[in-house]
């Protein structure tokens, strides 16, 4: 928990001292002071973004996260389906996010479930691409020790294929947190009045300077808060790792 | 278990790695298997464990019988291949995992057994911290928890100090009386052949034919004085001729 919370309290006091010391016009970086000040003034407003917007992305994250792992292992079981619709996803992943985030507007409206499936369109493909390398990189020699004990695709998949992968799959889960943020705040650009997003519009709209540094403020709050999940989840699943 | 090997070759592509080989090893024998590096030991092991499959010709019959072999021997491989998400009691215990036998009384067994293996109080230690004459007895108690006749141990102490290698080589023989099982094993060390084995099978260069057969008629139980004794020495000058015209043709090949 210190250790997390220094870097920041060492950054938050750079930002005061160049404030200070280099003169800076509020207009480009106001005090952090300041802006601290105006978010306790309005915590509950503050508050509230903060939260919409955790729930928007965490869903479309847990969401990607699944549906990552679940075509992988479907993709290994089935090389068929992985040859047909492997394809449909990279092709996906070319259409901009901010053209994907329009039509799932158009068809939830301006809902919680329209952000999240925004997130989770952005994070479910690097889940997959990583949990399929993790799996191609398993020792085809422990492969066939478990088959030498008669095990069949599903316990291979179970006992050694997933566990192996987990590693991997962790880093790609750390790559679709901030992932999933980003596309919970794409989400709110279109019409959303709640959110870290919807406030970023405002304040960049209305020029208030200060109130998009304490947006920017809790947006990193947001993506701290999902990356500190996915961490303390990797560190109770994969213990192994840093001995090897 | 009565194994019995006729004809058994194999062809990766253009290599051939082995001829035929015939071999015949009855209930409850230690065999020992030398050969030149790159003979077909190894694969010989993975035909005999069922993960492949000998060419046209070949029989691998256990008990007189012939039929898929996947999950009728125990084998271990030449590296250890712990899992390292799994404590030494759990990776002990996959085999059985995987048979789908009771958990508890598996447990139960292991337990006991960790203790035969000198693993007592590392049951819950993992992979990553024990040395690597522990991570091999565990790999060996894993292939003695899954209960097959016949066990297929391919170079088990080949990364191993002399010192511990001779340890485990006596602590072996020790458990192998206990548990009479019938135990193919390969190695690259011709005392160790000979120590434990009651016969030592000798490969040739690559395609690996059988080359000798010698059974090794030492009293048993062994102990570490029979280095030095002159009827192993003479044994061991026999094999060694074998072993270096082998050796020397695989140089000139
Ligand atoms: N899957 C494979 N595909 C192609 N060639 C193979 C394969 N497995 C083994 N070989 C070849 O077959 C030959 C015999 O290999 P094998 O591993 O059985 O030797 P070995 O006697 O166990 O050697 P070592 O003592 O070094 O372990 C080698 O030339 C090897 O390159
Ligand atoms: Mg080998």
């Amino acid at each position: 928990m210190l250790r997390a919370a220094l870097p920041i309290l060492l950054l938050f006091a750079l930002w005061e001292a160049a404030v200070i010391g280099l003169a800076i016009d509020p207009f480009y970086l106001p005090s952090i002071r300041v802006v601290a000040a105006a978010m306790q003034a309005q915590a509950p407003f503050y508050l509230d973004a903060y939260l919409v917007t955790l729930s928007e992305a965490a869903l479309g994250f847990a969401m990607g996260g699944l549906v990552g792992v679940g075509s992988a292992l479907l993709f290994t079981r089935l090389p068929v389906v992985k040859d047909m619709v492997l394809p449909i996803f990279i092709v996906s992943q070319t259409v901009p996010v901010i053209a994907f985030g329009a039509i799932v507007v158009l068809w939830f409206g301006n809902t919680l479930m329209a952000k999240a499936a925004i997130a989770f369109y952005l994070t479910f493909f690097p889940v997959t691409i990583n949990t399929l390398a993790g799996i191609a990189a398993v020792d085809p020699r422990q492969v066939a020790l478990l088959r030498s004990f008669g095990a069949r695709q599903g316990a291979i998949m179970r006992k050694l294929l997933l566990p192996s992968a987990l590693p991997r799959i962790f880093t790609a889960l750390r790559l679709s947190a901030s992932l999933a943020l980003a596309g919970a705040i794409v989400g709110e650009w279109f019409g959303a009045t709640r959110g870290v997003g919807a406030m970023l519009l405002a304040a960049m709209f209305n020029e208030q300077i200060v109130s998009l540094w304490a947006s920017i403020l809790v947006a990193a709050a947001v993506g701290g808060t999902l990356f500190a999940a996915v961490a303390l989840a990797e560190r109770a699943m994969v213990f192994w790792r840093e001995e090897l | 278990m009565k194994l019995s090997i006729s004809g058994v070759g194999k062809n990766f592509g253009a290599v051939r790695a082995l001829d035929r080989v015939d071999l015949d090893i009855a209930p409850g024998e230690f065999v020992t298997l030398i050969g030149p590096s790159g003979c077909g030991k190894s694969t010989l092991f993975n035909m005999l464990a069922g993960l492949l499959e000998p060419d046209a010709g070949g029989s691998i019959l256990l008990d007189g019988k012939a039929g898929a072999l996947l999950g009728r021997t125990a084998f271990m491989p030449q590296r250890d291949l712990l899992l390292p998400w799994r404590n030494v009691l759990d990776n002990a215990l996959l085999p059985c995992e995987i048979e789908g036998l009771p958990r508890a009384s598996s447990r139960a067994r292991a337990e006991k057994m960790a203790v035969d293996f000198g693993l007592r109080g590392f049951e819950k230690h993992y992979p990553q911290q024990l040395s690597g004459g522990m991570r091999q007895r565990v790999a060996l108690m894993r292939t003695f928890m899954f209960e097959r006749d016949l066990m297929l141990l391919d170079e088990p102490f080949g990364a191993l100090d002399a010192l511990t290698r001779s340890m485990m080589q006596r602590w072996l023989l020790d458990i192998w009386e206990r548990y009479r099982r019938t135990i193919l094993f390969i190695t690259h060390d011709i005392d160790e052949a000979i120590f434990l084995a009651d016969r030592v099978v000798v490969m040739s260069t690559r395609p690996g034919r059988i080359k000798l057969d010698r059974p090794i008629e030492l009293p048993r139980p062994r102990d570490a004085h029979l280095l030095t004794a002159p009827e192993f020495t003479a044994i061991k000058r026999e094999l060694l001729d074998a072993v270096e015209e082998e050796s020397l043709k695989s140089f000139s090949a």
